[in-house]
């Protein structure tokens, strides 16, 4: 070791540099190898468990947002104003060719405009109430009818008359592609349609629920069928790396085109999913307050234990002149640099178990689909690891580290470096500061 | 007295050649050893009093939340047991009904440990009013029953709940879409058995709101007979629904309502029914369960290094024990002692703080925050308003129970050391 020595010449006050100090820190540290590696081990293990749940968590809020937005939702949606209340074509609204699109931002993955009302439909055996969805599928890549899997044949374009269900509601209905069945809606006139669809194909979901509920056909034909030029939303998805603030934006920028219409975000068009999205983002806290509450109680001991076995050489380096603020400053430094292996161990691990299941956990293994579709998720789980999800618990952790040493640095400081020099072994409890009062010899 | 009994232990010609400590004696010693190092103790006991606290409070909490799920999810109108045609619950006809259910259900509901059960039958129709048309599901039910086990019937907005033969009670929503009112008459239409239309012609008396948006958009009830006559279904009902004293499997209601039944009906149990209770039930057990170990694991792993601690420093006193004649044995014996010692102040005050948490939420209860979004949340997952955590043996016993065994081991770990330590070579280790 190069540069000046510790020397109270060199440095008045007994002023020692940061760099002496952490190797100092460094060096005690191995002193208790099997002590320290628990400690290490405990800190990894805490750091790793609130990381990967974290990933759960995280993964969970993003699913159940992307399944919302892909079910015909969208970041944000265009209604006419009482729509919602009471879903039909007579609160339909004309969406002017030329509207401008340019409007809903740079962030914008696409939009559709669709025409969906409530319809019955009725095979030979059964009878079903759906919701009849006009699409032009050619602006569906936005959502799942884009992705879905489908037997027989897509939808054309707009002006496809042919019918696509989904596969529930077809083994409901007791039907088959390229059967007809026959849908039961209302025209714009008010007057009920009576019509025969063939059915095109069939599209799966990961949601029988949604399989159930939505016919789709080509949105122009049921509009000519409705006798109509309406729809009754333009849905938009953003990009995928769009945040909160490019949803406001766009959802302001749409509000200005059409100021007589209602423009809702998502959250306000699925609020259960939201709430549950809001919850995900405190739950990362309680996970962390949970373990990390556990590991605290382990490092105050372990690092109470090595001040106290400590004592006489931390008097002697007290007595030649070492300032207590650098007596607190090492046991700190040896509980943060303690806390820094242990995360990022943590992290090594975290990052290696992440990597084993980042490509989805299938819960159906487990049989919990049915659990998951009731929360809105799909049953390929796939955990989500954020770097602001790390950054945050690595923060956490070292000032919980450097907070958790104050108690036990104190404690160094508070025994007079005579007393420890003599043999003062440990903790000053109430009979030894009586015997010292007595004695005299409290400063 | 503690030396003279050592000593007289010690000396007692009759004692064997390497001392033996009475149990009574090693505790007191063990307990005092624990006053030496009074942080220690108190961190390693607190360390264990916090993870019985939190996994002791959250488990109460979750059976609490859980027995009312069950309940309030199954009181809606599924019943805790149904009894269907075998081939219904997977894809249900109308042809596969339950023959003379209404005799059946009087004959179940006289079983011991079932509370009621009613039969109900079922037909998918569409539903008019003037020019407006939507598709919805029909119950046909006995209304006093229903209204006595389920809790529908009580969830009415507006009207009476099926006062007459011909009355209909209907989803506030597809009373909307339909543009119904109290007084207004709708008309369902449907296919029968043997083909052909039935047609069902209602008074609507009652408007519910259940607050799951799809009861609320598409069921509609009416009294069983009016919909077994126009469907053509005889005595017929699609799902005998029972309701026992609980929704526990282990009470046996379940084989004896088995047993009752005749050959060519099912009986399916509420997981089977409602598998998205059952399947988010163990979904949060499981997750709940990860963190518990984890907890418990962490607080373990730092009273084994307390104990690590307490070996090292005390190894000369230990030579100096076996140098006198104490049995290495008696010593780890000792460290045990202290082990449980330390357990018993964490569990103590970890079981104390649980139940001054849970016990005044056990007879008040506690609703969650309020917030519109979790209301509605809590209705479609058809959760209870308010949640009364239970206290029971389980979650008295079981996470107390799992940190004993931890502490118990994390003392062993080391103190088995003390086995391999040489009294001379211990008594001259640098303290």
């Amino acid at each position: 070791m190069n540069g000046p020595a510790p020397t109270r010449q060199a440095t008045p006050g007994g002023r020692l540099p940061l760099r002496l100090l952490v190797q100092l820190a460094w060096r005690n540290l191995g002193r208790h190898r099997r002590r320290n590696g628990m400690l290490l081990g405990a800190i990894a293990l805490a750091v790793a468990g609130v990381l990967l749940l974290n990933t759960m968590l995280r993964g969970m809020e993003g699913e159940i947002r992307e399944v919302v937005l892909d079910n015909l939702t969208g970041h944000v949606k265009v209604l006419g104003q009482g729509y919602l209340a009471d879903p039909g074509i007579e609160h339909g609204f004309q969406l002017p060719a030329d509207w401008p699109q340019g409007l809903v931002s740079e962030e914008a993955f696409g939009w559709a405009a669709r025409l969906r009302v409530p319809a019955v439909v009725m095979s030979e055996w059964e009878t079903r109430g759906v919701e009849l969805v006009g699409v032009d599928p050619r602006r569906e890549d936005i959502s799942f009818l884009g992705r879905t899997n489908v037997t027989g044949e897509r939808l054309a374009d707009a002006e496809d008359r042919r019918l696509l269900l989904g596969r529930t509601l077809l083994e409901q209905l007791q039907t088959a592609v390229g059967r007809r069945v026959v849908l039961v809606t209302q025209g714009a006139d008010g007057r009920a349609r009576e019509v025969g669809y063939r059915v095109a194909g069939v599209y799966e979901s990961d949601f029988r629920a949604l399989e159930k509920v939505f016919a789709f056909t080509g949105a122009a034909a049921l509009q000519q069928t409705l006798g109509t030029n309406a729809v009754t939303e333009v849905s938009v998805r953003l990009a995928r790396s769009a945040d909160d603030d490019a949803q406001a934006a766009t959802a302001s920028a749409l509000a200005t085109v059409f100021a007589e219409l209602a423009v809702l975000p998502w959250q306000e068009l699925a609020p259960q999913a939201a709430a549950m999205v809001a919850m995900a983002d405190f739950g990362v806290f309680i996970y962390f307050a949970v373990v990390m509450g556990a590991l605290v109680f382990g490092l105050i001991n372990a690092m109470a234990t090595a001040v106290m076995e400590r004592v006489r050489e931390m008097g002697m380096l007290r007595a030649v002149g070492m300032r207590p603020g650098a007596v607190v400053a090492q046991v700190m430094l040896e509980c943060s640099l303690i806390m820094a292996l242990g995360v990022a161990l943590g992290l090594v691990v975290a990052l290696a178990v992440f990597a084993a299941v980042a490509d989805g956990i299938d819960l159906r293994t487990f049989d919990l689909d049915k659990s998951l579709e009731q929360l809105g998720m799909r049953a390929n789980f796939i955990p989500v690891l954020t770097v602001a999800d790390v950054v945050l618990v690595v923060v956490m952790s070292l000032a919980l580290g450097a907070v958790a040493s104050l108690f036990p640095a104190l404690r160094a400081v508070r025994i007079p470096p005579l007393v420890a020099l003599t043999g003062g072994r440990g903790e000053p409890g109430p009979k030894r500061r009586r015997r010292r009062d007595a004695a005299g010899d409290n400063p | 007295m503690t030396e003279a009994a050592v000593s007289a232990a010690v000396a007692q010609p009759s004692a064997p050649p390497r001392s033996f400590l009475p149990l009574p004696l090693l505790a007191r010693v063990a307990w005092r050893n624990l006053g030496r190092r009074r942080l220690r103790t108190a961190m390693s006991a607190a360390g264990i009093g916090f993870a019985i606290l939190l996994v002791s409070t959250f488990t109460a909490l979750q059976t609490g939340v859980y027995g009312a799920w069950i309940d309030t999810a199954t009181g809606v109108m599924t019943g805790h047991w149904q009894a269907q045609h075998p081939a219904y619950q997977d894809d249900p006809r109308i042809a596969d009904v339950v023959p003379e259910g209404t005799a059946l259900a009087a004959r179940i509901a006289k079983l011991p440990g079932v509370v009621g059960a009613t039969p109900r039958a079922e037909a998918f129709a569409l539903i008019s009013a003037g020019e407006r048309s939507f598709g919805g599901l029909v119950h046909g039910v006995l209304p006093g029953r229903e209204a006595e086990l389920f809790s529908l019937p009580a969830r009415l907005t507006e009207g009476e709940y099926l006062p007459r033969e011909d009355s209909a009670y209907l989803g506030a929503a597809l009373a909307a879409n339909l543009g119904v009112g109290v007084g207004d008459e709708i008309v369902a239409l449907g296919g029968a058995p043997e083909g052909g239309v039935a047609a069902l012609a209602l008074t609507v008396d009652g408007i519910f709101a259940s607050g799951q948006a799809e009861l609320d958009r598409s069921l509609l009830q009416v009294p069983l007979a009016a919909l077994q006559e126009a469907f053509g279904l005889g005595n017929g009902a699609h799902r005998i629904v029972i309701n026992a004293e609980t929704g526990e499997d282990d009470s046996g209601v379940g084989a004896a309502i088995a047993a009752a039944l005749p050959g060519g009906v099912r009986l399916l149990d509420w997981q089977t029914l409602m598998p998205q209770i059952e399947q988010s039930i163990r979904f949060d057990r499981i997750t709940a369960d990860m963190i518990y170990w984890l907890l418990m694991l962490l607080v373990a792993l730092s009273v084994v290094n307390a104990f690590m601690m307490t070996v090292f420093e005390r190894t000369p006193e230990f030579g100096m024990l076996l140098a006198i004649g104490m049995r290495p044995t008696a010593i780890v014996g000792m460290l045990l002692l202290e082990g449980v010692g330390v357990w018993a102040l964490g569990a103590l005050c970890g079981l104390a703080l649980c139940v001054a948490v849970v016990v005044p939420l056990q007879v008040v209860g506690f609703a969650l925050p309020e917030s519109e979004a979790l209301a509605a949340m809590n209705e479609q997952m058809m959760m209870p308003e308010r949640l009364h955590p239970a206290l029971g043996g389980k979650a008295l016993a079981q996470a107390p129970l799992v940190m004993l065994i931890g502490t118990l081991f994390a003392a062993l770990v080391p103190a088995l050391r003390v086995r391999r330590m040489r009294p001379v070579e211990a008594l001259r280790a640098e303290e």
